[in-house]
């Protein structure tokens, strides 16, 4: 794996050839470009403010913060994941014709959804700070925001993981393709991003002495723990609104996190080695 | 042993040859179905060496494996068993403009395909008026190459490959796009290449072309070198055996 490492950082100027290229591609034929990366998630913002606010009534202060904290982050995931799951086979004239790094391919597509997904977060911010001057109560950055670069860091390490290990299988079997975008469905209503983890910790319909079982192994899920892990960060802690009543909210469980930091690196080093194991046989797929 | 840029021994190559089109999970999942696999012994045990500055043309039927061979060397397959040496920095020329994206305009085009080929941005910025120039695409530079001709596309192929300052050229039946003024030119730059003390590898089916620029010529087939010598030698032999079908044995009778 050292060797692979190597050759890697000798091809990195195609690295970032590769992203550049792959941000222009995106906006190529489009007006405003690269400001469509700013656009998409300022008009998720106002969207998601005006349903909760008004249609769903949820009166949990600062809720499309919240809510942005986590989706933000998924939509990262999700998006990273597809593109990078398809890169190989759609490259695959190139690859007949000539020598890199294999890699070099998810890693461009995860490296371009990952600037995107910072471009968000500044919009994110810009959002913390609007809403701070029209009410300004509690001042929004906090220095828990710190620790941010630290969830990016795991936050890459899955998702490369795991696109380096779709982007290998899907180009032998498309399905992969298939059952990602399903599973990526149905992991969206598993991870809190609509709702709360604290409702997870103290739904009504569990009974009590197994909450704290599910809660735990509800975060076992590195994309759920991820999403917690950001919210928790990025937005200031509020008492939380379930039904009519008002909940503490709960602190992050760092031990947790510390679980999802070792699945996050191990699944980095597994799909690493299986795309390495697979690599010269993209070619020779019948 | 700086002086042979390539060197080959005992190199084996073999596909598995599917019976079934596209791969699936269910192909996967039902594996006590799939045995209908068969190997296909592209190449047999290839040895040979390429000097430094000389010009080697592989000649053999269709399906005789040359584009195999000159793909191994440019480490896009990798070899079933045996070993390749190759000393120095490789421009594959398997298909001009491989790497291009329709979308991206002909000078993005110009600094992709450069840095793929190994060169870092820098250096292809250095070289880029060199390459347009030789391509002589100036006006169209900054149209996406979507809109360009094919003869054109071959051209800035071809220019960017040539220019990468490469010891090692791998050329596999790209030079007859262009039209006739380029074809010359393209000759004149290999002649220069050689001359610089650069290797050429080249599949042809043209044997003028062969003729022309060959020191020496390989016949391949049935995944062996079958006739190796001077172009003089070998053409008038692989020409002579060359028959009306492909899988006569005239080609082999020798
Ligand atoms: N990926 C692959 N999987 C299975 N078989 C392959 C694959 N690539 C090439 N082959 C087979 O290998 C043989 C040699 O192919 P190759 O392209 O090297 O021939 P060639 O000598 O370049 O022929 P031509 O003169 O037509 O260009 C052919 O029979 C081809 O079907
Ligand atoms: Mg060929």
């Amino acid at each position: 794996m050292l060797a692979e490492l190597k050759e890697l950082w000798r091809f990195r100027e195609l690295l970032v050839s590769m992203v550049e290229r792959e941000l222009k591609i995106r906006y190529k034929n489009s007006l405003f470009g690269f400001l469509w990366s700013l656009i998409v998630p300022l008009v998720t913002v106002v969207v998601m403010t005006l349903v909760f606010k008004f249609f769903l009534r949820n009166a949990t202060d600062n809720f499309s913060a919240y809510v942005l904290a986590a989706y933000l982050p998924y939509m990262f995931f999700q998006l990273a994941l597809l593109d990078s799951a398809q890169s190989v086979l759609l490259a695959l004239p190139l690859v007949r014709k000539i020598y890199f790094p294999r890699e070099i391919l998810p890693l461009s597509l995860i490296v371009s959804n990952f600037i995107h997904f910072v471009l968000a977060l500044v919009v994110f911010f810009a959002y913390l700070l609007f809403v701070w001057i029209r009410h300004p109560q509690v001042w929004p950055f906090r220095l828990e925001m710190l620790w941010l670069p630290v969830l990016l860091a795991v936050n890459l390490c899955l998702v490369t993981g795991l696109g380096l290990l779709f982007s290998a299988l899907n180009t032998f079997y498309e399905d992969v393709k298939y059952f990602l975008s399903v599973t990526l469905y149905v992991n969206f209503f598993l991870c809190p991003v609509m709702y709360f983890s604290e409702d997870v910790r103290y739904s009504g319909l569990i009974p009590a002495q197994y909450r704290e079982l599910v809660y735990t192994l509800y975060h076992l899920n590195p994309i759920a723990m991820l999403c917690t892990a950001y919210r928790k960060v990025l937005v200031a802690p509020g008492p939380i609104l379930q039904g009519k009543e008002r909940i503490a909210p709960m602190a992050l469980d760092w031990g947790l996190f510390a679980v999802c930091a070792g699945v996050s690196l191990f699944v980095l080093w597994f799909g690493y080695a299986t795309f390495n194991r697979l690599k010269w046989r993209f070619v020779e797929r019948p | 042993m700086n002086d042979t840029p390539i060197s080959l021994r005992d190199l084996r190559k073999e596909f598995v040859l599917s019976h079934q089109g596209a791969a699936s999970i269910k192909a996967a999942l039902l594996w006590w179905k799939r045995r209908s696999f068969e190997r296909l012994e592209v190449l047999r045990g290839v040895s040979f060496d390429v000097r430094r500055g000389e010009c080697v043309a592989v000649l053999g039927r269709n399906g005789a494996g040359k584009s195999t061979l000159l793909s191994l060397l440019a480490r896009v397959y990798k070899p079933t068993s045996g070993t390749i040496a190759l000393r120095g920095r490789v421009a594959p020329l398997l298909e001009l403009g491989a790497g291009f994206h329709p979308d991206l305009t002909g000078l993005e085009n110009v600094f992709f395909n450069g840095v793929v080929l190994g060169l870092t941005r820098r250096e292809v910025a250095e070289r880029v008026d060199a390459i347009v120039d030789f391509a002589e695409v100036r006006r169209h530079i900054d149209a996406p190459v979507r809109t360009y001709s094919s003869g054109m596309l071959a051209r800035l192929g071809f220019s960017i490959a040539v220019h990468v300052d490469a010891e090692i050229l791998l050329v596999d039946e790209v030079l007859a796009v262009g039209d006739y003024a380029f074809e010359r030119k393209c000759y004149a730059k290999i002649d220069e290449f050689r001359t610089g003390g650069g290797t050429i590898l080249f599949v042809s089916h043209e044997m003028s072309d062969v003729r022309r620029v060959a020191d020496r010529c390989l016949w391949l087939s049935e995944g062996r070198i079958v006739l190796e010598g001077t172009p003089d030698e070998v053409i008038p032999r692989y020409e002579a055996g060359y028959g009306p079908d492909p899988d006569g044995g005239t080609a082999t009778s020798l």
